[in-house]
């Protein structure tokens, strides 16, 4: 009864608010702005799926950005704070001993610990490769990205002589992008299978790889063989199991070209 | 002595019998190898304003543990790292002439994310 007395009185109530408090509305802005000052603080926020952001902190990544820009002009290309308030050093390859030994060595920075080394490819840059180093201060509480660029066949320094950890994560880069890192003390391959040719996460390497591997019963042993896809697998389902946009489904189906939502019917 | 400190608490880090001597010899060790960067170097003026700041603070307090609070670095043990870090770090930056002009820009998009 309750229910169905509401859903008679919402839509007068939604049509009352309209007409009554569209003219003050605007009103009352204009008075919040008389009292508005630039440095006002704003709320916080307090939405559990929306990540708090507080200025202080990336103040505080912005300064330090800049003081290691100040203090490392021949190698720091460019510094940025991120939305997510990480900072992010882009230095020229030549710089990455230096930059990393005043990270980890300066009085004011600390980084003592690498957490770690990542790779980027984008073929369709000059420098097709980007390596990112994550760095943490156990001092300060505070994370750095430092990044530099480099392609197949310009070797990059290794940072081993610097950071002990680097050796495995600059083996990982080497393995899956094919990153050569000069003067490593022992530069093998590390994730990928013995034998294993090609770097994994270039992207011109293949989703499913070149060969495959299987136990053969006739020869009773593992045998690897040029990867063979069977035509089965090549069928695909392009349509989503759920239902996501009734009205269109009959597209989703291929029946024929895009239909405007509000000419369909919607099905009862 | 009561106030004397037994251990640190970090593993293989030893108690410093005489921390203020050290680290006044190692600032200023680090003092003179800035001498030799030029006057307007970022890295000099920074470090020089930091070691300053320390070796005052070490020279007027002969507590260790007034010292500890008054520095807010961690431990005095710590704090010997730290600029003995700092000495080789300087060393170094005078080699790679750390104060130079940018050695070659990025090339263009290098940077832009997305692509």
């Amino acid at each position: 009864m309750a229910s169905r007395l509401c859903r008679a009185i919402r839509p007068i109530a939604s049509f009352a608010r309209k007409q009554l408090f569209q003219q003050p509305a605007v009103a009352q802005l204009a008075v919040q702005r008389r009292f508005e000052t630039t440095d006002a603080v704003p709320p916080p926020e307090t939405r559990p799926t929306v990540r708090p952001h507080d200025p202080l902190v990336k103040k505080q990544l912005t300064d330090f950005g800049q003081y290691v820009a100040e203090c490392l002009p021949r190698f720091v290309q460019r510094v940025d704070v991120t939305y997510l308030d990480e900072l992010e050093i882009m230095i020229h390859p030549d710089g990455v001993i230096p930059v990393l030994t005043f990270l980890k060595d300066h009085t004011n920075a600390q980084f003592l610990c690498i957490t770690d080394i990542a790779g980027l490819d984008v073929p369709t840059r000059e420098f097709r490769f980007e390596i990112v180093y994550n760095l943490l201060s156990l001092r300060y509480n505070q994370r750095v990205l430092v990044k530099t660029y480099t392609d197949e066949l310009t070797p990059i320094d290794s940072t081993c002589e610097v950071f002990a950890g680097s050796n495995w994560y600059e083996r990982e880069i080497w393995d899956m992008f094919g990153v050569f890192f000069a003067n490593h003390p022992d530069l093998r391959r590390i994730l990928t299978d013995y034998g294993f040719e090609g770097h994994p996460f270039r992207k011109d390497f293949p989703l499913s790889g070149y060969v495959e591997v299987r136990y053969d019963d006739e020869v009773k042993r593992v045998v690897v063989e040029p990867i063979e896809l069977t035509q089965e697998f090549r069928k695909f389902e392009y349509s989503t199991p759920w239902e996501t946009f009734p009205t269109y489904r009959r597209i989703e189906a291929g029946e024929d070209e895009a239909v405007p939502p509000e000419t369909t019917e919607p099905k009862q | 002595m009561a106030s004397q400190k037994l251990t640190t608490g970090l593993t293989g880090l030893a108690v410093a019998r005489h921390p203020q001597q050290t680290l006044k010899v190692v600032y200023e060790k680090i003092l003179r190898t800035l001498q030799k960067f030029p006057e307007e170097a970022g890295y000099r003026r920074y470090t020089e304003q930091i070691v300053n700041e320390r070796l005052n603070a070490v020279k007027a307090e002969p507590d260790v543990l007034a010292l500890e609070k008054k520095l807010n670095a961690g431990q005095i043990e710590e704090v010997v790292l730290q600029a003995e870090r700092e000495l080789l770090l300087s060393r170094k930056m005078l080699q790679w002439r750390a104060w130079e002009p940018l050695v070659a820009d990025a090339p263009k998009n290098q940077w832009k994310w997305p692509v």
